[in-house]
């Protein structure tokens, strides 16, 4: 087997009895973008944080090309990293906050001032060396933060929410300039996010962190298509959750009944389950199709429209299973039924057969 | 704002009225003092009878009143310096640090506020007996930094505070070892507290008379004592101008500080 490029080992870290990470274990291939990905407190920024050494690990090693990096102290890394807050040096020029890691490396003047040129352009922020860092907005900060951090080519860019203060608009467009820089540099980049969206947009591989653990790496359609657990499904797309008993196992599939004796059948069952044990059913808004007429039996459930509303491209149509549980099901515009349905109409949800998945409760 | 001048109505005249009385009592001893050393009378007659500067060629003729003033400002310096660096490192420590008993340790340091001076001044008198400290630089130097500390300590770490530790660690991951960090970012990041305290560190020695009488020997005194000693002599308008100049001196650091704050907020 070939040494992966960069292996978080194990990873576990404590704070007395608090574990914030817990074995997390990956590996990342030279060049890919890797997101972290989870709700607050979930240990994806610990283990940000302990790859830039501003932690130590209780146990696990990190190691960089086969070689342990946990005994280097932090400014010996090596690593690039963007932060959550806007850290440029105050007292600094735009160009002098750039030069800075060449500067403590005691590069020529020539050289500094070519190399900081080409981080500048790089960012598209090209002529504004002389610019002060509080003259400039708050996505221009990050853009001069990422050239900083890229100017001395890091093996690795850590990235913890750069762009969590920036409002959506200029979040999207400095994604995009995420994504065109990391492919004109091929540089490895691990970047922490609690929000989907922007996991999606940009990453190769995502991590799914939940209560100090990766639940689970993959790819944004292999995550989407296949969630290993709850907290997958839970956490990447808008899904709806019915819940239910299982009624009969079959090879990793399952039927599932719901309170009035209603039952599902023949959907994939994720983790381990008996028969009568909870379970959820988990459909994707965009496979679901909303119905006047009653669908197969076994693949669609009759429901009372809640509350329409009207979204621009689609109208959202919130609904209730007659058990009580909530779903949304998407009408794009135009839909022959998206300016007739009412308030209190009684439809039927139907499904195609594998955008349904079962998982056992926990 | 919960309490609007502008809404205030009468209120408004009353208040103003109020703020007028209490700056005039806070300046007119000053004023009067600053009158006295330009009047012609002998007698500290006010108003004065007439206008003259011969107080203050008597304050520069006379070598005592040069060198007691020269005391001042090197002890002033002197002090300045140690209480910014301490205070700078023991700030470092309350701010950044993570240890026990920081909290302990912050109230332990600005004691010297809240004691009365005498009590510090007798305390230190009896322990510099020993030391044999009393009437010289150091014993003025050490004397002076207990008073000026709390305030360098208050301002550099209010200066910390503000400053995110982030920046910080973004250059140390930029390569700088955590010394050279603090050294060229936080350092000039939090360089307005510093050189407020720099100042106020200067005027709490330049000002502080209570120690000063206990430290001064014949030979070494600074001008507050100068001028308290010749005050119990012989009522001289020549104390007025120095007093004066002491007061001069204060109120341009005063409005150099105001500056840099202001600096520091634009």
């Amino acid at each position: 087997m070939t040494t992966p490029f960069l292996h978080i080992n194990g990873i576990r870290k404590t704070y007395g009895d608090v574990v914030a990470t817990d074995h997390v274990e990956l590996s990342i291939a030279e060049g890919e973008f890797m997101t972290f990905l989870g709700p607050s407190g979930s240990g994806k920024s610990t283990t940000l944080y302990i790859l830039a050494g501003f932690q130590d690990p209780t146990a696990g090693d990190i190691k960089l090309r086969g070689q342990s990096i946990l005994r280097t102290p932090s400014h010996k890394r090596n690593i690039g990293m963007v932060f959550q807050r806007y850290t440029l040096f105050p007292h600094l020029s735009v160009g002098e906050n750039v030069a800075f890691p060449l500067r403590v490396r005691r590069m020529g003047q020539a050289e500094v001032a070519a190399k900081v040129k080409r981080a500048l352009s790089l960012v598209r922020l090209d002529g504004f060396e002389d610019r002060m860092p509080a003259k400039m907005s708050g996505g221009q900060q990050q853009r001069v933060a990422l050239a900083r951090a890229l100017v001395y080519d890091p093996p690795v860019l850590l990235m913890d929410e750069p762009l969590s203060a920036l409002d959506k608009k200029l979040r999207e467009e400095i994604q995009f300039e995420i994504r065109r820089i990391h492919q004109e540099t091929g540089v490895t980049i691990l970047y922490v996010t609690h929000d989907q969206e922007e996991a999606l947009r940009l990453s190769d591989r995502i991590a799914i962190f939940n209560r100090g653990k990766i639940e689970q790496v993959g790819t944004g359609p292999e995550l989407y298509a296949n969630p290993a657990t709850h907290f997958v499904a839970d956490f990447i797309g808008d899904s709806a959750f019915l819940s239910g008993r299982l009624a009969t196992l079959q090879g990793g599939r399952a039927a599932i009944r719901f309170e009035g004796g209603q039952q599902i059948v023949d959907v994939p069952l994720h983790g381990a389950g008996q028969e009568g044990q909870a379970a959820d059913l988990m459909l994707r808004p965009e496979r679901m199709e909303l119905t006047p007429e009653a669908g197969p039996a076994g693949a669609s459930l009759p429901v009372t429209v809640q509350d329409i509303t009207f979204l621009g491209n689609c109208t959202s149509v919130a609904a209730r299973t007659d058990w009580g549980d909530a779903l949304t099901v998407r009408l794009n515009f135009g839909h022959p039924l998206a300016g007739r349905v009412a308030r209190g109409d009684r439809l039927n949800v139907r499904w195609s057969p594998e955008a349904a998945h079962a998982f056992v409760r926990s | 704002m919960l309490l609007d001048f502008d809404k205030l109505g009468a209120w408004k005249w009353a208040l103003s009225a109020i703020c007028a009385v209490m700056a005039l009592f806070l300046l007119l001893p000053i004023l009067f003092i600053v009158a006295l050393s330009f009047g012609s009378s002998r007698w500290l007659i006010f108003p004065p009878p007439g206008w003259t500067l011969k107080w203050y060629e008597e304050l520069f003729a006379d070598p005592r009143w040069i060198g007691a003033a020269l005391t001042s400002a090197k002890i002033g310096v002197i002090v300045m310096v140690f209480s910014v660096a301490l205070g700078l490192l023991a700030s470092l420590a309350l701010v950044r640090g993570t240890f026990r008993g920081r909290a302990v340790l912050r109230a332990f340091f600005l004691t010297p506020m809240v004691l009365p001076v005498v009590i510090v001044a007798v305390a230190l008198y009896a322990a510099f007996l020993r030391l044999g400290l009393n009437g010289t630089l150091p014993g003025f130097v050490i004397a002076h930094l207990i008073v000026a500390l709390p305030f360098a300590i208050i301002t550099i770490s209010g200066a910390l505070e503000t400053f995110d530790p982030s920046i910080e660690d973004a250059a140390i991951l930029c390569g700088a070892s955590p010394w050279e960090a603090r050294l060229r970012v936080t350092l000039p990041g939090i360089r307005h507290g510093l050189f407020s305290a720099a100042i106020f560190s200067f005027l709490i020695s330049w000002d502080e008379v209570v120690l000063a009488i206990f430290m001064a020997s014949p030979s070494l005194q600074t001008l507050p004592v100068k001028v308290w000693t010749t005050l119990r002599q012989d009522l001289t308008p020549v104390i007025a101008a120095a007093s004066t100049l002491l007061v001069a001196l204060t109120v341009i650091l005063m409005i150099v500080a105001a500056l840099i704050r202001k600096g520091k907020s634009e």
